[in-house]
């Protein structure tokens, strides 16, 4: 825990704003229930499209649903698609990363030319082709049903996965090749015993940096595909189908409805690339190679 | 009658260069490092590889400490070939080889503590845990350095005391062979004849068999009592190392010999007339003479 | 004595540590270049060798400043002198090699073009002449069909002839002082002989004044007049080749040439000296050395010895041998 501190201490004034943001978003997600003060699905056709004041403080949308309550569950949907995204698509570019570059040889080659074509076409772009051919909703996987958060969480980690694998493999390159990966392999120390106890530590603060600042861009992903309907699914809470059932406001005046939750958005994105700047910031300060992703 | 401890037959090394497409089309660029080197060293000898970059020097010390099989040829640990006991990749056999490297910083991980280094090489070699720390405090004398060091990374070292951990590793090992590929290169001048006193004494009292792959002919001269010269991946000369430079016979050992810096003697300009007054035109050239 | 063309007074480098102080990494460094002279700077790493000649040409990068001393080149204070008139110095009165010959040269530039920027911008020449006096710069380093390597990009050139390269660029300007740091240390040791074969011979042509920094004092006192010997950032003796390599005065110089082993001569253990080189920040108040010296006595720790000049040999010790 020491080092943690230590990790706070060295942290700027935009990190700490980074961090705070994404702490306050976390407390929201964790504690919605407790904190909305209504229900974010319960319909109210007297209260429809009311504006801001001291009952709905940020007001309500067509259906008389309250704007904060559906912000603050709409959190969690945003955060579980980042974070889930973020540590499956971990999960599997690491040690695709890793294996490339431990490995070497044809796999190497064959690894990474898979990263490099499915890198080669934004993010977005796939997510949105891919859900609309696989159609919204839940979908069977062999004996399973996967609802459809846990389909889109798995969807956008499949293609962070590719980020992730570029970023450790280029570490790990290095790695695998310093000489005290080969004193470990005279000793006779087992492959899986090198990868996790020599490659893979001094691998992880790129990797940790990578993953904060994939978080945001999770976010927006999710954002993306439930406004244009291929994501969560109403009435659940979600800031994309939230802006979504917007767009019909933006012209009538109801500017209540499209501003809060593109705040919502902005914000989480803004305090998770603060963040990321800063982890990146302490782990290297000289902040060499600043990659650039999506 | 005892053979060779470690020995190569005919051994050649290549590299293939290029990417996925020229492998899949088997338009192999192939780089020839060693070629048809053949090599007997005896037990408690101490060898002294040399060669300018390109020689092959290092890749001969990856093939005899199993980090890479030959392309062609045989490297044999005792007369048996090293291909073959490879197969047995934690076998008791890698004990018996160890390394130590030229650059410190990159030979130790920097995240691990030098006790958790050297106890992790204890474990590997079957050590069990009590026994272990009285152990490091063993290896870390053996390499003059004291019990305060083990809690320390490496960034935390000089040059010289990373270069000691990394031959206490090696040594914790139990070995017989120990192959040091330019262990000294990368310290300053003050420091190397302490790592080279160091090993020159481990070798003798351990009866350690030692190759020991330098660029600097002096150094051998000091340490070793055998010398291999290579150039081009392949052995030009070898033979008793006082001998073999004292009477060179191949005319890339006598190059090598004339590049050392000889100080003084080994001037090719004329000494100042006086040292405070420098007057370089009116100095004759004597440069054909030298 | 003819006048110094570079002479150093009291030159000190320092640079701004994390807890907001400055750990100087150079002490007050004093030493002079005569006209066609050549000097020799050894030390180790760490010991200011690199920084002070750095610090001459002024480049210098953060987070290393100068925090004291004059540098004088001919008369003209080169610390007090704007960037312009640094930038006109530069390449044309003084010219720098460094270690790497890879890293100092543009790999996207051809090396014709490389040579003849320098002297377009020093000389005010024509492209043609600028093109015939780098052909005839290649020529003289040694490279061979100078006229058509100057198309050449520094990949096609193997090591050595790439510091030749550099060699060449640096006497395209017919400078007054050529500072050579480590110029051989990235290369191996057939080729080292060349370069510095090839920096004597220049020299003895051109009239050249030299500084040659190096690790290595045998190396050094093949070509050079004297030799200044640096350690912790102050110089520690400074005199004559001979006298340094015959009878050096000071423990340190002495103990360096003697944990070098020669070629010839009875083979035993070498001498070595205890101790790690001194780190920044953590130097003694008085003698740099004193803490792996030998002979240190009381006040060498507390107390700096001042350089003292005997016959043209300066030595800062309290026990000189």
């Amino acid at each position: 825990m020491s080092s943690l501190r230590k990790a706070l201490h060295g942290l700027d004034w935009s990190g700490w704003l980074g961090a705070g943001i994404v702490g306050l978003i976390v407390l929201a997600a964790i504690f919605a229930p407790l904190i909305a003060p209504y229900d974010p699905l319960a319909l109210n056709i007297e209260d429809r499209l009311a504006a801001p004041d001291m009952r709905h403080w940020l007001g309500t949308d067509q259906g008389g649903r309250d704007i904060l309550s559906r912000i603050l569950f709409g959190a969690r949907a945003s955060l579980f698609v980042g974070i889930g995204a973020v540590l499956i698509g971990g999960l599997i570019g690491v040690s695709a990363g890793v294996f490339a570059a431990y490995k070497g040889g044809l796999g190497e080659q064959i690894v990474m030319r898979i990263v490099d074509g499915v890198a080669s076409i934004p993010l977005l772009v796939w997510a949105i082709a891919i859900v609309g051919i696989l159609g919204v909703g839940p979908m069977p996987l062999g004996p399973l049903l996967l609802p459809n958060e846990v389909k889109i969480v798995a969807l956008v980690g499949c293609l962070f996965s590719p980020v992730f694998a570029r970023v450790t493999y280029a570490v790990a390159k290095r790695i695998a090749g310093a000489d005290y990966v080969r004193a470990r392999f005279l000793q006779g120390a087992s492959h899986w015993q090198i990868v996790i106890g020599d490659v893979l530590p001094n691998c992880l603060s790129p990797i940790i940096v990578q993953g904060t600042l994939l978080v945001a861009i999770g976010i927006v992903i999710e954002a993306s595909i439930s406004f244009v309907g291929l994501g969560v699914q109403p009435p659940q809470p979600s800031w994309g189908t939230m802006l979504s059932d917007a767009r019909s406001a933006i012209y009538s005046g109801e500017w209540w409805l499209p501003v809060f939750p593109g705040l919502a958005i902005s914000l989480t994105v803004i305090g998770f690339n603060l963040l990321g700047d800063a982890v990146r910031d302490l782990f290297d300060p000289r902040s060499e190679a600043r990659t650039l992703v999506a | 009658m005892t053979g060779p401890v470690l020995s190569l037959r005919g051994v050649s090394k290549s590299f293939s260069q290029g990417g996925l497409l020229d492998r899949l089309r088997r338009r192999d660029n192939r780089l020839v490092a060693l070629h048809d080197v053949s090599l007997d060293v005896m037990r408690g000898d101490v060898v002294g590889i040399v060669g300018e970059s390109g020689s092959g020097k290092s890749t001969l010390a990856g093939l005899a400490v199993g980090l890479a099989q030959p392309t062609s040829g045989e490297v044999l640990l005792d007369g048996q070939s090293i291909t073959e006991l490879m197969r047995d990749h934690a076998g008791p056999w890698r004990r018996r080889v160890q390394m130590v490297f030229q650059d410190s910083s990159s030979a130790l991980n920097p995240r691990k503590s030098v006790a958790r280094c050297l106890g992790e090489t204890l474990a590997l070699r079957g050590v069990p845990k009590p026994q272990r720390e009285s152990e490091i405090v063993d290896l870390l004398t053996l390499v003059g350095l004291g019990r305060e060091i083990g809690p320390r990374l490496p960034h935390e070292l000089s040059g010289g005391q990373r270069q000691r951990i990394g031959l206490a590793r090696a040594l914790a090992m139990k070995p017989e062979v120990l192959i040091a590929d330019e262990p000294v290169s990368a310290l300053d001048v003050s420091l190397q004849a302490q790592v080279i006193n160091l090993l020159s004494r481990l070798t003798r009292e351990l009866g350690l068999t030692l190759l020991f792959i330098s660029h600097d002919l002096a150094l051998v001269r000091t340490l070793c009592s055998r010398i291999v010269v290579m150039r081009k991946g392949a052995i030009v000369e070898q033979g008793p190392c006082l001998d073999v430079l004292d009477r060179p016979q191949h005319p890339y050992t006598q190059a090598l010999i004339a590049a050392v810096p000889k100080g003084l003697a080994g001037r090719r300009t004329p000494l100042p007339v006086r040292a405070d007054v420098a007057t370089p035109k009116t100095r004759e050239d004597i440069h054909g003479a030298a | 004595m003819s006048p110094a063309l570079l002479s150093v007074e009291g030159l000190r480098v320092g640079f701004r540590s994390a807890d907001g102080g400055v750990v100087e990494a150079v002490r007050g460094v004093d030493f002079c270049v005569a006209p066609g002279e050549a000097v020799g700077i050894v030390g180790e790493s760490g010991s200011g060798k690199s920084l002070s000649m750095l610090a001459v040409m002024r480049l210098l990068g953060a987070p290393a400043r100068v925090t004291g001393g004059r540098v004088v080149f001919d008369g003209e204070d080169l610390l007090a002198a704007d960037e312009k008139r640094m930038r006109a110095l530069r390449g044309r009165d003084i010219a720098m090699v460094f270690q790497d010959p890879q890293s100092s040269l543009n790999p996207a530039l051809t090396i014709g073009r490389q040579i003849t920027d320098v002297v377009r911008a020093h000389r005010g020449v024509s492209t043609g002449e600028a093109r015939r006096i780098a052909a005839e710069s290649l020529e003289r380093v040694g490279i061979r069909d100078a006229g058509r390597r100057l198309a050449s990009y520094p990949h096609e050139f193997s090591g050595g002839m790439r510091q030749r390269a550099l060699i060449a660029m640096a006497i395209a300007c017919r400078p007054r002082l050529l500072i050579a740091d480590e110029p051989t240390t990235a290369l191996d040791v057939t080729v080292q002989a060349q370069i510095v074969d090839l920096i004597a011979e220049l020299r003895r042509e051109l009239g050249l004044a030299v500084v040659f920094i190096s690790h290595n004092l045998q190396l050094v006192a093949e070509i050079v007049d004297r030799v200044v010997v640096m350690y912790g950032g102050k110089v520690v003796e400074d005199g004559p080749v001979e006298a340094i390599e015959r009878a050096p005065r000071h423990p340190y110089t002495s103990l360096l040439k003697a944990c070098v082993p020669s070629l010839s001569g009875p083979v035993g253990p070498l001498t070595a000296i205890e101790g790690a080189p001194p780190r920044l920040g953590r130097l003694p108040a008085g003698c740099p050395f004193s803490p792996r010296c030998p002979d240190a006595i009381e006040p060498c720790a507390s107390q700096m010895p001042a350089l003292v000049t005997e016959a043209g040999h300066r030595t800062a010790c309290w026990r000189p041998r």
